[in-house]
């Protein structure tokens, strides 16, 4: 670290500075590139994130055990979440698991195209959260904790690593054409982190960003001078109103908006991949169009620099209480095929390796039957799966497991922090230290949670010093 | 703009979160305080709250962890590394499956063990209904009755304007800080404007409060602006934030429109406008129809306000009309959205929680759910549930009812006469088709017709078939004579279309009320499960509310109705009880503030941050009530107080010791709201219409895509946009606050600017800094229209001159003079722009803008797209 920035940490902690004038001036952010501590093993992030509570028993945690107790009581505690119909019945899906790629993996054949790259995922059989509400698991997986108001995972990363691109927003929300996800704006939202590093939303459908083509009458110079001089009032008014730094973000939206209309359009435009990529991500099928497409978009972002992308299913896509056997596999067809293009593409295009990949939901589901009539599965905080690929992780890797029946985590367990720590770390980050200093102290992603970088799953594991 | 590494030294944070603790730790444990929240978070669920605990362990008392369970003692007092308690969760065993104890957590049962295990008092023998709270839980600050306190003491009177002032400046005082200076007045009424009708001041208005002397212009002011129509459409919508206010369902992707909801937001305006009593607004939407006798007919107006007023209680999405998913879940959606409606505006509690098991933070059990749900049963009854139309309640007058009685009597006749005569046809065309035969076949022929079919012969049956005609009726005679057919239907539809036009328009209301003599009872369902019912749950407040003796009745004899809601809401509104009145000044502090006294508007539980300025919020609770519930009086007291009148200005010494603003040194600056911005756009324009009330303005989805817009499309049979929107003439100028609230059809530049989604309520609303709102500034066509109609109007009004353009707009804009420097600048702009647009390649002598309005209106576009205008300092 530079004298420059230890100067900085030092006035931080009020030890050079006279304590009578704090400068105000030093709540300025931007999203430049920083460089991280240690040599980072990721550089971007996508996130498909699978709102509901993907059930883990049916799609990536075989358990013959449950199988061979199908519609037997079971005898043990069951964590019950909010939601009825709960009942004590074991039940195994009808779907069937198969070892796949030369690892071995088993997979559901649900997730027929996951197969294909289970030779380049790292999947975690044992993650755990402990809790089982929609909210609050959410909040666990996106902002560190249970409780409201905290900033998102991908504001933390823009936060600390800016991005490799100014003329994109550092930090995209892909929307699921069918509705805002449960939580809506809190799943990107800054919080208390400068108004500069939240989340900016594509939209679903056509103009997936509005606004961007200038009227005839305000191109080119006539908008440059245009947005010049009003940059000029802005800057006089930030004169006046030192340390207010939303103005400030404000004034840089205007500056990322004016070159986003030629970025963006160019990096939303779908039209300029080949035919055989539309395809392949299943773009010319009605089933994975929207899927295909939102997983092309991600591609195309983090191709140009974008440091976070996150993909969000609908609200409650994975929501299974009810009539999991027809709805499950529905879901399914929608986004296997696009998620596993989507790393075959990356690692086709050498993204892979420091592109980190997240495939994953805010919990899982219970092994027992939730509602009899039309059976589902009720919420499951307590052990459940999630993949990860590319940037620094192991492939072709399971990691920890669940008791028997795919309740609970019970072997190598990996709760929400650890899984944040380990995030920090592949992008080079030290977990314990990126913070950022409020009125009340400081404040981290992981809050004095014990998070530990799990490095089973890493290629190359911290070193002990 | 210079980046600075933001990671920080190890040895820093450590230092900060050691120093944060020190108070904590040296504070002496004990169990009721430290260690019962841990246990009842983690453990109780199966040592203690279930019938069977498990291994025969309690945790609910210290005197039970004493105790112990099967496996003996749960704690060795002085010897944490001794008590099975603290080796259970340490190695991880307890609670089972990997359920997290936090290290700090069991650090507390440790060293609470070490210390000796004390109590804040002795325990009970036995746990009794009574002690299901601890003395903690009930003596939490927000559940305390409110008094009234006594005003602080401060160093400078002099900065005091209002009582508000004194508890703010005292504690800023003790910090060694004061307020801020006052803000000049051109701040001031902007300030004022933008918080009271959500519209900014004109030019002319803002000199003539600058010019005005006289002492009390200020308070003057504000008068003016509490007394216009525009305050009831600013501070209506920050209530209808509140109760989730929307003209859809919801629930499923159909999204019913819901016709009749516009009503209600006509009721909050209006009762905001002539600042009802919120005693009075309050009764009249939790149970207004039970101040009413069904059927509701022939209502004053004010009497059908009460029953509008319950649309407060119809708020949450409803799927319940259609026909899609399991109705049964849908139904107890509905009353669980609004219990959560209901809690979350007027208890600041989520009592959601409880709807499965006991709350986890806040002392609400399980059986306190259910006791409010059963103030909704008798109108909500999930078994004998009516969908969304067939709970609207007709307003037509008797004169209008007699109307329609008589329209629908000459439908009916002229459906019978139509009948009538295609019998008579049926029967000339029989006879003439049956004399066309031989006679003796006549007679046999007229037999098989009249012969019903069952007794029919053979030979009958073969005539039948032999000879179609004898079949003949009303519905095929259309094949044996159709002209003559058609004449008839011509004639009778002609007639049936002119009788339909008569029938009055339908005039609904959408509301909430009992079914006269139907009461259900309200179960308590297992882990929430309607599936599984267990004891029935009378009506009453949450427990740790309910005064001693207070009931509500299960079926008050004295009224049509139960009477549940109107107790309860008599109790809420009866200045006794301590959550209402703090909730609601907390959230009218917030909309002049920018955030509330305590942080979370919506929640005044035990996990909550609690009150700022305690004794404030309590004043302030307490001189609502002694004002009469009057939201007016309060505001006066509010926006004519110092801490209201100071400038927005960051000062080095606040922000070393209160970077958040949270003691009011300073005003905060905000950004302008969605709805805000929008009308503010129109009102510089000089399009704003200042039509109030009725149906809302319609959106659709674009069809050329650009996202939601203001318009009316025409759908084909598959839901395709066939045509393009329908001219909406002036009501697409109209207030924000009167377009139609679709929940899936959020319109564009609304949603940019953080317009809450409604599912099913918004608390409080983000305020976001994003790109996309800034490309909507700068290329929206809403936007372009509005600054071109702007620029169009500063030179209808200034001249020809361009300096008093200039200034026009400026002033416009922002509410002050530009200076000499920014008069240059925007002039040079102005001329720049203008050459430029004259330059254009391909710009045509005829038809093209003029080259001066056009940089005019680029000049107008910049102002409202700039910070100074964006927010309010």
């Amino acid at each position: 670290m530079g004298s420059l920035g230890l100067a900085w940490l030092l006035n931080q902690d009020n030890l050079l500075a006279d304590p009578t004038k704090p400068e105000l001036e030093r709540r300025t952010f931007d999203l430049a590139p920083r460089p991280p501590v240690h040599k980072p093993q990721a550089t971007a992030m996508i996130s498909m994130f699978m709102q509901g509570g993907p059930s883990q028993v049916d799609l990536f945690d075989p358990k013959p055990e449950l199988r061979r107790r199908h519609l037997q009581d079971y005898i043990g505690d069951i964590h019950y979440d909010a939601v009825g119909q709960a009942s004590t019945k074991l039940f195994s899906g009808p779907w069937k698991f198969s070892k796949r790629g030369e690892c071995g993996m088993e997979l559901s054949d649900l997730l027929p195209q996951l197969g294909q790259i289970a030779d380049d995922i790292c999947l975690i059989r044992s993650m755990h959260t402990g809790i089982s509400g929609h909210e609050p698991s959410i909040r666990a997986m996106n902002t560190g904790r249970f409780v409201q108001g905290r900033p998102s995972l991908g504001s933390w990363m823009v936060y600390a690593l800016g991005s490799e691109n100014q003329d994109l927003p550092a930090f995209m929300v892909l929307r699921d054409p069918t509705g805002t996800p449960v939580l809506s704006v809190e799943n990107w939202q800054n919080a208390w982190l400068p108004s500069i590093f939240q989340g900016t939303v594509v939209r679903p459908q056509e103009p997936r960003i509005a606004n961007l083509e200038a009227p005839a009458s305000l191109r080119g110079a006539t908008q440059q001078r245009l947005l010049s001089y009003l940059q000029g009032i802005n800057r006089n008014h930030l004169e006046r109103h030192p340390g207010e730094h939303d103005l400030a973000a404000r004034m840089q939206s205007y500056d990322m908006a004016a070159r986003m209309q030629v970025a963006a359009k160019e990096a939303l435009d779908i039209s300029q991949e080949t035919a055989w990529t539309h395809k392949f991500y299943g773009i010319d099928d009605s089933v994975t169009r929207d899927y295909g497409t939102r997983c092309l978009i991600a591609r195309r972002l983090i191709e140009r620099g974008v440091r976070f992308v996150q993909i969000f299913s609908g609200n409650q896509h994975w929501d299974h209480h009810s009539g999991i056997v027809k709805s499950l596999p529905d879901v399914c067809r929608k986004t296997d095929k696009p998620a596993a293009a989507l790393v075959m593409d990356l690692k086709r295009r050498g993204l892979l390796d420091t592109t980190l990949v997240h495939w994953g939901g805010e919990m899982g589901r219970l092994p027992v039957i939730q509602n009899e009539k039309n059976i589902g599965r009720d919420h499951n905080g307590r052990g459940f799966s999630m993949w990860l690929a590319g940037g620094g992780l192991k492939a072709g890797y399971v990691h920890g497991a669940t008791d028997e029946v795919g309740h609970k985590a019970v072997e190598d367990v990996v709760n929400h922090y650890d899984y944040h720590a380990t995030l920090l770390y592949l992008f080079g980050l030290d977990p314990q230290q990126v913070s950022f200093t409020r009125a009340n102290g400081s404040s981290s992603l992981l809050d004095d949670q014990p998070g530990q970088v799990v490095a089973p799953i890493l290629q190359r594991p911290p070193q002990l010093s | 703009m210079q980046s600075l590494p933001r990671l920080f030294l190890v040895g820093v944070l450590c230092l900060a979160a050691s120093t944060g603790t020190y108070a904590e730790e040296t504070r002496p444990l004990r169990f009721e305080t430290d260690v019962r929240p841990i246990l009842k978070a983690h453990c109780w669920q199966c040592h203690g709250e279930e019938k069977d605990v498990k291994g025969g362990f309690d945790a609910r008392l210290a005197r039970f962890l004493l105790k112990g369970g099967e496996s003996g003692p749960a704690i060795v007092p002085g010897k944490h590394a001794e008590s099975l308690l603290y080796k259970r969760v340490v190695s991880g065993e307890m609670p089972p499956g990997n359920k997290q104890i936090s290290a700090r957590e069991t650090s507390t049962l440790a060293r609470w063990i070490d210390s000796g295990a004390a109590t804040v008092r002795p325990e009970p023998e036995t746990l009794t209904a009574r002690d299901t709270f601890t003395e903690e839980e009930r003596r939490h600050w927000s559940f305390q009755p409110i008094h009234r306190p006594t005003l602080p003491h401060v160093e400078q009177p002099g900065r005091v304007r209002t009582p508000v002032d004194t508890f703010l400046l005292s504690r800023l005082e003790s910090q060694g800080l004061s307020f801020g200076v006052e803000a000049d007045k051109r701040k001031l009424i902007r300030r004022l404007y933008f918080n009271l009708t959500g519209l900014p001041p004109a030019p002319a208005t803002v000199e003539t409060f600058v010019a005005a002397d006289f002492p009390d212009a200020h308070e003057r002011l504000v008068d003016a602006l509490l007394a216009s129509p525009r305050y009831g459409e600013r501070w209506g919508r920050h209530w209808l934030d509140v109760t989730g206010y929307a003209d859809s369902d919801g629930y499923t992707g159909a999204d019913v429109v819901r016709k009749w909801a516009y009503k209600y937001r006509d009721y909050v305006i209006r009762s905001f406008n002539s600042d009802k009593p919120w005693t009075e607004f309050l009764v009249e939407q939790l149970a207004g129809d039970e101040l009413l006798t069904p059927p509701y007919q022939d209502l004053t107006p004010a009497e059908a306000d009460r029953l509008i007023a319950t649309g407060f209680l119809r708020m949450g999405p409803d799927g319940t009309g259609g026909a899609n998913g399991d109705q049964n879940v849908a139904r107890n959606q509905v009353i669980a959205e609004t219990i959560k409606i209901i809690s979350t505006s007027l208890l600041g509690l989520s009592v959601g929680c409880a709807q499965c098991h006991p709350h986890r933070y806040d002392p609400i059990t399980h059986a306190d759910y259910y006791r409010m749900r059963a103030l909704l049963e008798p109108a909500y009854d999930w078994k004998e549930w009516r969908a969304p139309n067939a709970r609207l309640v007709s307003q037509w007058p008797q004169d209008v009812r007699q109307r329609a009685a008589a329209v629908d009597k000459e439908l009916q006749d002229i459906s019978q006469q139509r009948s009538d005569e295609l019998d008579a046809l049926v029967r000339e065309t029989l006879a003439q088709e049956l004399a066309k035969l031989p006679t003796e076949l006549q007679l046999r022929a007229k037999a098989a017709r009249e012969t019903p079919a069952e007794r029919r012969s053979d030979e009958q049956q073969t005539l039948l078939e032999e000879y179609p005609f004898l079949r003949i009726s009303r519905d095929t005679i259309q094949q044996f004579v159709p002209d003559q057919v058609s004449m008839i239907t011509k004639k009778w539809d002609e007639r049936t279309a002119a009788a339909k036009k008569k029938r009055p328009a339908d005039d609904n209301v959408m509301c909430l009320n009992e079914v006269p003599g139907q009461v259900s009872p309200t179960m308590l369902f297992a882990r929430g499960d309607f599936n599984q019912p267990r004891q029935e749950i009378g009506p009453g407040e949450l427990s740790v509310l309910a005064p001693t003796g207070f009931t509500i009745p299960r079926n008050d004899p004295q009224l049509p109705t139960t009477g549940r809601r109107l107790t309860y809401a008599r109790h809420l509104t009866s200045g006794q009880h301590p959550l209402v009145a703090r909730v609601l000044v907390n959230r009218f502090w917030m909309h002049h503030f920018g955030h509330g006294l305590v942080a979370t508007p919506a929640d005044f539980g035990m996990r909550s941050e609690g009150p700022t300025h305690p004794a404030l919020l309590d004043w302030i609770a307490a001189d609502f009530m002694r004002g009469g519930w009057e939201l007016k009086r309060f505001h006066r007291n509010i926006v004519t107080a110092a801490a209201y009148r100071q400038v927005s200005t960051r000062r080095g010494e606040l922000e070393a010791i209160d970077p958040d603003n949270l003691l009011l040194g300073r005003m905060p600056v905000r950004r302008l709201e969605a709805e805000t911005l929008r009308d503010s756009l129109l009102a510089l324009a000089g399009r704003l219409s200042s039509k109030m009330y009725g149906d809302p303005v319609p959106v659709s989805p674009d069809v050329s895509g650009q996202g939601i817009i203001l318009s009316v499309n025409r759908f084909n049979s598959a839901g395709q946009v066939v045509r393009g929107p329908t001219d909406l003439g002036e009501e697409v100028v109209r207030r924000t606050v009167y377009i139609q609230v679709r929940r899936s059809m959020p319109l564009g530049m609304l949603e940019l600017f953080d317009l809450p989604a409604m599912t099913p309520n918004c608390e409080r609303r983000p305020s976001s800094t994003v790109a996309p709102q800034a490309l909507l500034m700068m290329n929206n066509p809403f936007v372009v229209r509005v600054t071109r109609a702007f620029a169009a109007r500063v030179q209808r009004t200034a001249g020809a001159d361009p300096v008093a353009q200039f200034q026009l707009a400026w002033r416009s804009a922002f509410g002050r003079p530009p200076s000499d420097r920014e008069v240059r600048n925007g002039l040079k702009f102005l001329n720049e722009q203008a050459n430029a647009v004259r330059a254009a390649p391909g710009r045509s002598k005829t038809g093209s803008p003029d080259p001066v309005l056009a940089a005019l209106a680029h000049l107008c576009q910049a102002l409202l797209s700039s910070n100074a205008f964006l927010y309010v300092d």
